[in-house]
Formats: C-alpha cells, sequence, structure tokens
C-alpha cells in the first residue's frame, strides 16, 4: 500500500495560483471554497520587505482530528493515506471543520448548482451561451473509489454536506497527479509515494530540509514544506480572502 | 387512603380567556420559527449567518450550538433538584421537585430540536447516528447520553414520581380521568407501594448523578479537546459545563418557582425557606464559576501563547467586550443579589440614594437606548466589523452603567424579598449563561485560527433568531400545557 | 423476589449492552489510520447502546410495576 505524501517547494512558489484554479476546475467546487488555497505573505518593514507565498491543501494528517470527531465515519483516513469524506454519509455537522486547526474545511451552504460561478440553468446566462452547458460535470467525481466503495470525489454534490480537499482521489487512483500538482507551472508542488525512494517525494524531502504545519499539535501532516519557514506573528496576508457565499 | 381530593388542584383543566392568549402567542411565535426553520430547509444554511472558518472568514458553529449547550444545561435543574431531595432527604423543597423535573424534560427535547437545525443533512442526522455513530466522536456521548439516556431517565422519574398524584386525581371524576387512570397504572398508594416507589427513587437518583456529571461533561469534551481551537483546548472545560448547567439550570427554576408562586398563589407551600435555599445553592455556583473563569483568563494569558492571548484579548477588549462584561456583569450583579437577602437585616442596605421611580425610569430608558445602539451600530452582530458605527465607546459604557443602576435599584426590594432576589438572579444568571455560551463557541472559531486567515465574523440572521424563539415558545408551550394536564406540585396532604 | 430478580437482570443487561457495543460492537477506538475505524463492527451498534443505557432505567419501571409475584396476595403488607 503507498503512502501518500505532498512536498510543497516554498522556494520555487511564486504565488500564481494556478493550483487553486486548476482544483476549481478538476472539482467542480462552489464559490468561495478554495479546497487549495495560496497564502501571500508580506514581511519586514518598509523598505525591508520580504514576500512570500504558501499553498494551503488540505494536510491528510496522520492523526486527523477531523476522523476522530466525525460522529458517523463520513470523514475517514483510505489506507493510502488520504483523508476522505463521504458525502453519502455526511450528516453536516461540521465538526471536522471547527476541530480542524488549518481551516481546510468547507460546506455546502446552498445547492450547490447554484453556487458556481455561472449558473448554467439561469435565462440571462443561456441567452449568451445558446442553451449549451459546458461539460462541467466530470462523471469521475460520481463514482465510488477505494476498497471500500466510497463516494469521496469531487465537491459540489450535495447542498448540507463538507468537503474539502480530496488529493484529487479520482485523478490519483488512475496513477495522475492531483490536478495542483500537474498544472503548477514552477514545479514547486509534487506528488507521490514516501515508501518509494525513486518518487519525487522521496527524493526531495531526501535533499531538502523540510518541516510541517503546525508540527506541535501532533497532526502528523502528509504535507511537507521545504524552503521558507513557517508562517509566524510578523507575517501579513498581502490581502485577505474573505469570500462569502 | 387518608388523602381526599374533591376538583383537580393547581389550576388543572381550568381554562380561561387569558390562558388561550397565551397559547394563541406562544403558537404563533412557535409557527413563525417553523416557517423561518422551513426557509432554511429549502435555501440551505446559507440563509444563517454561519459561514465557513478560514477563507471565508466565519463561524460554523453559532446560535444554534450555543443554545442547545444553553438548553441540556437548563436540564441540569431537575435531576439535581430530585437527586438532592431523595439522597440528602430534603423534605422542604418537595414542592419544587416536579417543576424542576418538567423543565428538565422540556429543556432536552429544546436541546434535541436546536440541534437538528444545525444539521445540514437533518434527517440523515437521525438515521446515520444511529447507524454509524462513533464513540470516539464527543457527540457520541452527547446524543446517546445526552439527548437519549438523560432524557429517558428524566421521563422515567417523571413518570414514577407523579403515580401517587395520578391516583389521586383518578378518583376525581374529570375529562383526563382515563389518562390518569393509565398513568397510575394500578397505583394505590398502600404502605408497601410507598415504600417501594421510595426505593426505585432513591436508587434511581444514585444512578443518575453519575449520568448527570458523565453527560454535562460530554458537552464540554466537545469543546474541551480539540487542541486546535485556542480557548477550547482546556482541562477546565468539562467542570465548568457542569457548573455553568447548574447556574443555569437553578437560575431559570427560581423564576419558575415564583411564577408558580404568584399565578397559583401558593405562598404557603412554595415558602420562603425554598428560595433561600435555591438561591443559597446558584450563589455558590455562581462563584465556583466565577473562580474557574479567572483560573481560565489566568492560564490563558500569563505564558503568552500568541494565539491564546489573541483571543482572550478579543474576548476582554475586543469585538467581543460587550457581550463578554455585559456576561461578566450579569453574573456578579445576580450574585450580589442572591446574596442580598442573607445581609443581617441591622445593616441598612443603602445603595441607591436617589428616589427609586426616578432610577428605574433612567435605568429602562438606557437599557432601551443600549439595545437601540447595538441594533443601529451592528446590526444585531456578534463580532463588529472594525470601526463600525460613528458612535464613541464611552456612550455604549454610559448606558452599560445606567443599566446596572437600574439593577441597583431594586436592592433595597431583594434585601426585604428573598423571592424577588431569587427571580432578579434567576434571569441575570440566565443572561450571562447564553452570553458565556456564546463566548465560547463563537470566538474561537473567528478568532481563534492556527493559520493566519485574519479575524473573522458572525453574525446571526433572522433565521437563527427567529429559530431560537420558535425554540423558546415551544418549551413554554410544552411546560404551559402539561401544567394544565397535571399538577406542577405534588397534591399536598391535607387537601 | 421475582421483582428483585427482573430488575437485576435488566440493570445487569443494560449495562452489559452498553459496555459490549461501546467496545466491541461500535466502531473501533484509537488513532483512526484505515477506513475500518469509520464504520461499526455491527449496524447500529449505536442503537444498541441506546437501548442499554435505557434498559438499565427502565428497571426501575419494572421494579414499581410488576405485580407481587403470585397473583394478588400481598405478603403481610396490605
Amino acid at each position: 500500500m503507498p503512502r501518500y505524501a505532498m512536498v510543497v517547494d516554498l522556494d520555487r512558489c511564486m504565488g500564481c495560483r494556478a493550483c487553486m484554479e486548476a482544483c476549481k476546475v478538476e472539482n467542480n467546487t462552489p464559490t468561495a471554497a478554495f479546497w487549495m488555497y495560496v497564502f501571500r505573505f508580506e514581511e519586514g518593514e518598509y523598505p525591508n520587505t520580504y514576500i512570500w507565498f504558501m499553498p494551503r491543501p488540505c494536510m491528510h494528517c496522520d492523526n486527523p482530528p477531523c476522523a476522530k470527531v466525525c460522529p458517523v465515519g463520513a470523514r475517514y483516513k483510505r489506507e493510502d493515506g488520504l483523508v476522505a469524506t463521504d458525502w453519502d454519509r455526511c450528516i453536516g455537522c461540521r465538526y471536522c471543520e471547527v476541530a480542524c486547526p488549518y481551516g481546510v474545511n468547507y460546506f455546502n451552504w446552498k445547492e450547490p448548482v447554484r453556487n458556481y460561478y455561472l449558473d448554467w440553468g439561469e435565462r440571462d446566462v443561456r441567452r449568451v451561451t445558446n442553451g449549451q452547458t459546458p461539460p462541467y460535470r466530470n462523471p469521475d467525481l460520481d463514482r465510488p473509489y477505494g476498497e471500500e466503495k466510497r463516494r469521496v470525489a469531487g465537491g459540489g454534490r450535495l447542498k448540507g454536506v463538507v468537503e474539502k480537499c480530496t488529493f484529487c482521489v479520482q485523478r490519483v487512483e488512475e496513477g495522475l497527479q492531483p490536478a495542483c500538482v500537474a498544472n503548477c507551472p514552477a514545479f514547486a508542488l509534487h506528488f507521490g509515494d514516501l515508501e518509494d525512494p525513486q518518487s519525487s517525494v522521496s527524493q526531495v524531502l531526501g535533499r531538502k530540509h523540510s518541516w510541517r504545519l503546525l508540527e506541535e499539535l501532533g497532526t502528523e501532516p502528509r504535507v511537507y514544506y521545504v524552503g521558507a519557514h513557517p508562517a509566524h506573528p510578523e507575517s501579513r496576508q498581502i490581502e485577505e480572502v474573505k469570500a462569502r457565499v | 387512603m387518608s388523602v381526599q381530593v374533591q376538583r383537580l388542584p393547581y389550576g388543572v383543566g381550568r381554562f380561561q380567556v387569558g390562558f388561550w392568549l397565551f397559547i394563541l402567542v406562544l403558537l404563533s411565535v412557535v409557527g413563525w420559527g417553523i416557517y423561518a426553520y422551513s426557509r432554511q430547509l429549502v435555501e440551505g444554511l446559507v440563509v444563517t449567518g454561519l459561514r465557513d472558518i478560514g477563507t471565508m472568514g466565519g463561524a460554523a458553529w453559532g446560535l444554534y450550538i450555543a443554545f442547545d449547550v444553553y438548553f441540556v444545561g437548563v436540564s441540569f435543574a431537575g435531576i439535581t433538584m430530585a437527586a438532592l431531595i431523595r439522597l440528602l432527604r430534603l423534605e422542604e423543597l418537595r414542592p419544587v421537585s416536579r417543576m424542576a423535573e418538567l423543565l428538565t424534560i422540556v429543556a432536552l427535547v429544546l436541546a434535541a430540536f436546536s440541534v437538528l437545525p444545525d444539521l445540514g443533512q437533518p434527517v440523515r442526522g437521525i438515521v446515520n447516528l444511529l447507524r454509524y455513530a462513533r464513540p470516539q466522536s464527543p457527540f457520541f456521548g452527547t446524543f446517546t447520553l445526552v439527548i437519549s439516556g438523560y432524557l429517558f431517565a428524566s421521563l422515567v422519574y417523571f413518570y414514577l414520581d407523579g403515580r401517587r398524584d395520578a391516583a389521586l386525581l383518578a378518583r376525581i371524576p374529570s375529562p383526563l380521568q382515563g389518562f390518569y387512570r393509565l398513568w397510575a397504572a394500578g397505583y394505590r398508594d398502600t404502605p408497601a407501594e410507598r415504600e417501594r416507589h421510595h426505593r426505585a427513587a432513591f436508587w434511581l437518583a444514585i444512578a443518575i448523578v453519575p449520568l448527570l456529571v458523565t453527560a454535562h461533561s460530554t458537552l464540554g469534551f466537545v469543546f474541551g479537546i480539540q487542541s486546535g481551537r485556542p480557548g477550547w483546548f482546556s482541562t477546565l472545560q468539562a467542570p465548568a459545563f457542569v457548573v455553568m448547567a447548574g447556574v443555569s439550570g437553578i437560575g431559570l427554576l427560581l423564576v419558575i418557582a415564583a411564577v408558580f408562586r404568584h399565578v397559583l398563589g401558593e405562598r404557603e407551600r412554595l415558602h420562603e425557606a425554598i428560595f433561600r435555599w435555591l438561591g443559597g445553592l446558584l450563589a455558590l455556583l455562581v462563584l465556583v464559576y466565577l473562580y474557574f473563569t479567572v483560573a481560565e483568563l489566568l492560564t490563558t494569558t500569563y505564558t503568552g501563547h500568541e494565539t491564546e492571548v489573541r483571543l482572550t484579548l478579543a474576548l476582554l477588549t475586543g469585538p467581543y467586550a460587550w457581550l463578554f462584561w455585559v456576561s461578566m456583569g450579569a453574573l456578579v450583579l445576580g450574585l450580589v443579589a442572591l446574596l442580598l437577602p442573607y445581609v443581617p437585616s441591622v445593616v441598612p442596605v443603602r445603595v441607591p440614594s436617589f428616589r427609586p421611580a426616578f432610577t428605574r425610569a433612567a435605568g429602562l430608558a438606557a437599557a432601551g437606548a443600549g439595545l437601540l445602539l447595538m441594533i443601529h451600530r451592528h446590526g444585531p452582530r456578534l463580532a463588529p466589523a472594525a470601526g463600525a458605527g460613528p458612535e464613541p465607546e464611552w456612550v455604549g459604557w454610559v448606558l452599560a452603567g445606567l443599566a446596572v443602576v437600574f439593577v441597583l435599584s431594586w436592592f433595597p426590594l431583594f434585601a426585604r424579598s428573598v423571592v424577588a432576589a431569587g427571580v432578579a438572579g434567576g434571569l441575570l444568571v440566565n443572561v450571562a449563561a447564553v452570553g458565556k455560551r456564546l463566548l465560547i463557541v463563537v470566538p474561537s472559531q473567528t478568532h481563534g485560527t492556527l493559520l493566519p486567515y485574519g479575524p473573522g465574523s458572525y453574525t446571526p440572521t433572522w433565521v437563527e433568531y427567529s429559530v431560537v424563539a420558535g425554540l423558546f415558545a415551544l418549551g413554554t408551550l410544552l411546560y404551559t400545557l402539561f401544567v394544565k394536564v397535571f399538577p406542577i406540585m405534588e397534591v399536598a396532604e391535607e387537601q | 423476589m421475582m421483582r428483585a430478580a427482573w430488575t437485576l437482570l435488566l440493570v445487569v443487561a443494560g449495562f452489559a449492552l452498553q459496555a459490549v457495543s461501546y467496545f466491541f460492537l461500535a466502531a473501533p477506538l484509537g488513532v483512526p489510520t484505515g477506513p475500518v475505524y469509520s464504520n461499526p463492527r455491527v449496524p447500529f451498534a449505536p442503537a444498541v447502546f441506546i437501548l442499554g443505557v435505557m434498559l438499565v432505567f427502565l428497571a426501575a419501571v419494572v421494579y414499581e410495576l410488576l405485580p407481587e409475584s403470585g397473583g394478588r396476595t400481598h405478603r403481610g403488607t396490605g
């Protein structure tokens, strides 16, 4: 069984947020939900300032607080290390969300079809598109995954359930990279099997010093950062995203 | 049988116009709450003020969870009273025993109902919890022990405790005779049956006390064992929940007892000793809670862990300061009011020296103006956006001061009457209880993010307020209706 | 005698159901490292737990309502 992990090379990240875009396209997440989010920080005082970027996917912790508190086992850890959300079972209590120290969970506050950036069914939009609906609904996202055969892929399936980054389980199971990794123009994101010494994650981790976010909480994240340093009180966000549905 | 009853006691089965009007008002509030909830069912939780923690800068849990915690807390009263009466043989508290038990049952029903609107998929919630619930989740205890076990235990206790009265009432011709006969289930009040009931109730009380502690603690653990939320992760959380439960429960019981003392004119049976006893217990619990608060604040600020300090500052001086200080002020004022009757009459209480009528008018005006100011300034916002509203800070503080003067102006009355002191104390600590519940639930989400998302905000919407108001009305409705079909106090021996 | 026996049986059975369902029938406790931690080992194990809690308190009802063994003869109590 592989042990999947992600490595984020902050020395390479240039804050273009292509990963956020790729994630939205691949997973169909509703408005204001950012399964992948890139912090843009500024530190120091003018003129000695320094700008750096920190992508934040789900950490897929080995000791996941969200899976521990889930009352119905909708949030669970897969054997390969992915922390999955079964949107067929989730009751929408949002306990995972308040338990997560990283803030990676997104609740479907309204009917997701009415919550994409463009509502293709709306009259004004239809007038422009001539009734054509782009094939945004990826059938791969509806299939059950894993040996346990549970519906854990994709976003925006159902009103009133919690969803979050899946490490693109629908791609990973087919041997592909997650969308954010595959689309990073700077090769700042790596994804692979920690058990395999030839994988890019093993290679990078062997070469460079790495750290993980909020390691002191004992959540054992599967997302490793190399370069830069963890955000600290001096790190100011250049622009705070407070996108509301 | 020694006890003889001619007509149904304590207003049971007698319906006046005022009663129907009261029911009508309650029903309309319940109906409004149901309408609000139906909007939420159709639109989704987007109609509430809840939003995601992190990039959305919101709180995922808000009013619903806070009031769930509050209602579970109120349920503390009944079982505690039952246990106290049985285990410590406090016979003089007997008259409030059934009021307290009914309060427990109604509060637990409301607690169950206030979780449902918080769920995104309520129907799934009911099915999946029974089907999949995991003991590892702190919610397991909440819904198995609190909602199911506690409620069932209370119902059993209530049922068994009511059999004697049901048997008495079953002898009086009334439309409810069949119901009473069913409840009595063959009870004839023989010495053997009485002895058996005493024994059963004693053991039930013993079994319920550990359930009491575990049930209220599990709710504390929902928050207390989450290391990812500053302000929640604390050993004190579970004990503080038990104590605060006692504060709100006993406080509300004092108010209810005073209401029945007045409405039923039962000054003899609901005598002052009951209020003195409950008031003393409540004062003690408030003192313990204040001690917990100080210990908590010292722990979070002394070491100076950045996120904990940020959260504590948000409470003490930041956007939640008004709620924090109103709650603490209500708690302290309630404590003083409860202790006033204990001041020996040789020590004259000379708090206000102005004419009371003037002070009260000023105080009322201040409270009203304060409310209007709050609403105008923030909308009814819990954590206002930075720099909201043109009014300077001091206006709020002056109004708060006037409100305090308003409460102070009643102090001579509290010193004279233990009942008035109990009502004021009970109301004040319940205001504080609601405030503290909100302060536990919300700030740790908006101001307790460990990654630098920046502070968030949470503003409840009309839907949330309406659902909560509907819940309160539903509780009052259930309570009132029950009082009309069954005596709220044990039928006295001499009747 | 019958009454005491029934009551005791209910209490014991209730606590046993609680313990068994909590530790053996419901989802296992521990750090969730696999899907097995998300599923109860027996479906509806939580309902069994609730049943256990209810049985314990139902014992009190049984204790009070169960007629004396041997019909309506009240031995020495009147």
